[in-house]
């Protein structure tokens, strides 16, 4: 496979990129408050021809591990945390390409004002923003916003679907194409007629329309999805046009590619509209001994708690309670296996300590990458043709200098090899750089065949 | 200056085509400006250049029609589409250093939770420089388009409001510790747990377990606006807001209104005079009190009768359609239903008992421009000056709303020519001076939090 390889950068509006890191001196996350630092990541990713940055996104406190909040405050993880639809515009205004993916939760608001929100962001960007569609799991969110305890996964995705059953009529049904006449002789800004309410009555929501907006660039938000449990892949096959994995190994990877494309081709869409974007972790420099001093010094600073406290909420284990073997079986099933093994061979019989095993995760559970240009190039290539995935959802240790690195080393490698883009393509919205579509949904996918049911009037 | 005579002023705007005035079909006027981020940009450093303090975004989470008719006005006449107005704010915060941001949200319908955190994320984003404008939503397709099948009864919305409000000042004031992040490699924490709490609220309303994921931004509480004419809203605002926006009809009415919310304010053990009042006007500038006049009816005469007959059926329940202009109307027993804005009514029905005669032509004049024709000001900078004057001194007002005929035209007119004319006299401030970095200093000249012994946050 030669395709082009995309580029999404992962973050969050917060302080903390990786456990422990934001102690490092070169760490600048802690910035997150202030709109020049957001503005600076947003120049520097569309330098390096970045597709798109993504907004991971939680409502609540991490707290499995040891059964309190306290740990993930201690080390900053995924809190405090602000709110990263409100940086997109701010960030939109100083690029002209770049792509703003942000999670918004289908749990707990109501899919009238989010579309609003979305289309005001479609609006301001352009036409480049993409929905990463989350259900919320968390506990302590689900506490938070008055609800006793979490609803089930297969009740959170019904919601989902009925969610996005709304939100496709409001954006691709209420308004037409020409409903804005803005004729001022004869007094019509929009002609009623061609403005049409949505009359969605569903089974957890009940929303007469019309949408607040006319049309924008893209009308529907390019979808993004992560669920990888069953429920969530054919939720993902039947909305998301990319998919983020956090997934451990290429086998892993490769599973979940296959099972949603073939689910995705079942309901009628063509499975190569939907692309995936694994997470990586690089740490590049310009040699791989460079590289591998780097990662040296980022474990230097890595935080046990931190990573408890992230595999907990992963996981819904608490690592105080399951001791050593569990965590070190949970690292023979991950793509940090290698290290384990390696780790094994050099000295069998060796009592790991706590800090040792927890640093077998200490920048996640999905790819690390250590070198300089030409080994991260080649691992990245390597993974696509073995997963059949499109790119890789970059994900940094610190904020911006891993990007930065990986911008000034392995980005002109993959230019050099013709895998990443070294102009972006000539379609303004998001949905037309991210392959051969146009701005709007596909007529293939489902949110049309939705939309269509409206009982517009 | 004495900050008791400095004049407040800020601008009224909407994220969507047509302003208050309704004018968007003036050829001057060009209607699809809002969608450009260089309008707002603009316009953003022209007010904080010209001393604005603040400004603010009217909105309406839904279509403002409860009718078929109105929602078919609505249409044609640009009340959709509209923008949710707080994506604007970092676009302006970020060309911008003084000026504040006023961004309307409903305690109808929102979360408390998500709103808060909506509010701290921009207040970080703008260095302390965001207000909420509180409002109690009553349009029946907004209650209708989030989740509820029939909107909440005037008075219920107001208490539910006031447990939205406990919730929020709740989460901004007391679950973090000004020391809470510490950030120290020596103890290896970024945050001291110990100065972070949970929320544990179970009302009527809400339910709200946990610990907050927001860390204080630099006002805690965002300045808080509010805008409730009726005896409910009246009480509402006197015990939470810092500013009022008031839309009455005359200097008279105005200050009737002002005294009524300090005198309850005051029953509420709060300082009185720290409430700052901001009435709506509408100036319409010219170099000669002709030319000012000559603007004004060429705006009159291109305003939709239609906009003043649905205005006037959703405030005071009024049915104007077809009647003749000259039709003298009794106004003396005008009831209106409790759910609908009902200080209108109750204005019109106080005057006409006092003996004022109202035609059909003279409510549509009235309301040409939404709100009443008392808003309107023409005349020259000095005449205008005069004007706000005589409304700080007879209605004990802090200062302006300013809202506008034509986008960008007559927002210039102010800061060109008015603007100058009141710094000659002293009552605005020059752009370079003014307290400090936070709109609630600015605008109260109080500190940037909101004072603990508030009774509004006392009360927790």
């Amino acid at each position: 496979m030669t395709g082009r390889i995309l580029l999404n950068a992962v973050t969050v509006n917060g302080p903390t990129v990786s456990p422990g890191l934001w102690a490092h001196p070169e760490e600048r996350a802690h910035e997150y408050t202030s709109l020049g630092y957001w503005r600076a990541l947003a120049r520097t990713l569309e330098a390096a021809r970045f597709d798109a940055i993504f907004f991971a996104d939680m409502l609540g406190a991490y707290d499995v591990y040891r059964a309190s909040p306290a740990p993930a405050l201690r080390q900053a993880i995924q809190v405090p945390l602000n709110d990263p639809t409100l940086l997109i515009p701010a960030m939109a205004a100083v690029t002209e390409h770049l792509g703003f993916a942000v999670t918004i939760s289908t749990t707990y608001d109501q899919p009238y004002p989010v579309a609003r929100r979305l289309s005001t962001l479609d609006l301001l960007t352009g036409g480049r923003v993409g929905w990463n569609v989350v259900t919320s799991n968390l506990a302590s969110a689900a506490r938070l916003h008055g609800l006793e305890g979490e609803l089930d996964a297969e009740r959170r995705y019904d919601r989902g679907d009925d969610f996005l059953a709304v939100a496709y009529k409001l954006w691709e049904a209420s308004w037409e194409d020409d409903a804005v006449a803005i004729d001022k002789e004869a007094n019509v800004y929009a002609i009623p007629e061609k403005v049409h309410d949505i009359g969605h009555e569903g089974p957890w929501f009940s929303v007469p329309g019309p949408h607040l907006l006319d049309p924008t660039p893209q009308r529907t938000p390019v979808l993004f999805q992560a669920g990888s449990s069953e429920r969530g892949r054919q939720f993902a096959a039947t909305h998301a046009e990319a998919v983020f994995l956090n997934t451990p190994t290429a086998p892993a990877t490769k599973f979940i590619v296959d099972d949603i494309r073939e689910r995705a081709e079942r309901l009628g869409r063509d499975p190569a509209s939907v692309r995936f974007f694994p997470k990586l972790t690089p740490i590049a420099a310009a040699t791989d001994e460079e590289a591998l001093e780097r990662y040296r010094d980022f474990l230097s600073y890595s935080s046990t708690e931190g990573i408890f406290t992230l595999l907990g909420a992963w996981t819904g284990l608490d690592f105080d309670d399951v001791g050593r073997e569990r965590l070190l079986a949970f690292g023979e099933k991950a793509q940090t296996r290698g290290l384990v093994e390696s780790l094994r061979r050099d000295d069998a019989d060796r009592q790991w300590s706590v800090d040792e095993l927890a640093n077998v995760f200490a920048f996640g559970t999905s790819q690390l990458s250590v070198g300089g240009p030409a080994t991260i190039a080649d691992a990245m290539e390597e993974f696509l043709d073995e997963t059949g995935a499109d790119g890789f959802n970059v994900a940094s240790i610190i904020q911006p200098g891993t990007i930065e690195a990986f911008a000034e080393h392995v980005v002109p490698e993959l230019q050099r090899r013709g895998r990443v883009q070294t102009e972006y393509g000539p379609g303004g919205t998001l949905r037309e750089k991210l392959g051969e579509d146009g701005p709007h949904l596909r007529d293939d996918h489902p949110g049309r065949a939705i939309a269509a049911t409206a009982v517009t009037a | 200056m004495s900050d008791r005579r400095r004049i407040r002023l800020t601008l009224v705007e909407g994220a969507g085509p047509a302003s208050d005035s309704g004018l968007w079909n003036h050829p001057d006027y060009a209607p699809e400006l809002f969608k450009d981020i260089t309008y707002w940009e603009d316009l953003a450093r022209t007010l904080e250049g010209a001393g604005f303090d603040a400004i603010f975004f009217a909105d309406t989470p839904a279509i403002r029609a409860d009718t078929p008719e109105a929602r078919a006005h609505a249409l044609r006449s640009g009340g959709l589409p509209r923008l949710d107005p707080a994506y604007l704010i970092p676009v302006l915060a970020a060309v911008t250093e003084r000026l504040g941001f006023v961004i309307t949200s409903s305690i109808t319908y929102d979360h408390p939770v998500a709103l808060a955190r909506k509010f701290t994320t921009l207040d970080h984003l703008t260095g302390g420089r965001i207000g909420w404008n509180i409002v109690a939503t009553n349009v029946r397709s907004a209650a209708l388009n989030h989740g509820l099948t029939e909107q909440l009864p005037h008075d219920e919305r107001y208490d539910r409001g006031d447990e939205f409000l406990e919730v929020a000042y709740r989460i901004w004031n007391e679950a973090w510790d000004d020391d809470a992040v510490v950030r120290s490699r020596e103890r290896g924490i970024y945050v001291d747990p110990d100065r972070v709490r949970a929320v544990d609220h179970d009302g009527r309303w809400f339910r709200v377990h946990g610990v907050p994921i927001s860390e204080p931004s630099p006002q805690r509480t965002p300045v808080l606006f509010q805008a409730g004419s009726s005896d409910r809203g009246r009480q509402f605002a006197a015990t939470h807001a810092e500013a009022i926006y008031l839309n009455a009809n005359t200097v008279a009415e105005t200050a009737h209104l002002v005294a009524d919310v300090r005198a309850r304010a005051a029953a509420l053990g709060r300082d009185p005079a720290a409430l700052k009042f901001l009435p709506r006007i509408i100036p319409v500038v010219g170099g000669t009190e002709a030319e000012a006049n000559a603007k004004l009816e060429d705006y009159v005469q291109r305003s939709n009768p239609e906009s003043a007959i649905v205005t006037l059926q959703q405030w005071a329940g009024i049915d104007l359609r077809g009647r003749d202009p000259e039709e003298v109307l009794d106004l003396a027993d005008l009831k209106v239903k409790g759910i609908n804005s009902e200080h209108a009514a109750d204005y019109l029905r106080r005057s006409a008992r006092a003996g004022e005669r109202f035609t059909v032509g003279d409510l549509i004049r009235m309301y040409a421009f939404t709100g009443g024709a008392g808003n309107v000001v023409a005349g020259t900078p000095e005449q205008i000056a005069d004007t706000l004057e005589r409304w700080v001194r007879e209605a004990d007002v802090d200062g302006f709303n300013i809202a506008y005929m034509l986008r960008r035209h007559s927002i210039a007119d102010f800061a060109e020519h008015v603007v100058p004319e009141l710094r000659r006299r002293g009552l605005v401030s020059d752009a370079e001076a003014g307290a400090g970095g936070t709109l609630r200093e600015r605008l109260t000249g109080g500190g940037p939090r909101r004072a603990v012994r508030d009774p509004a946050l006392n009360r927790l």
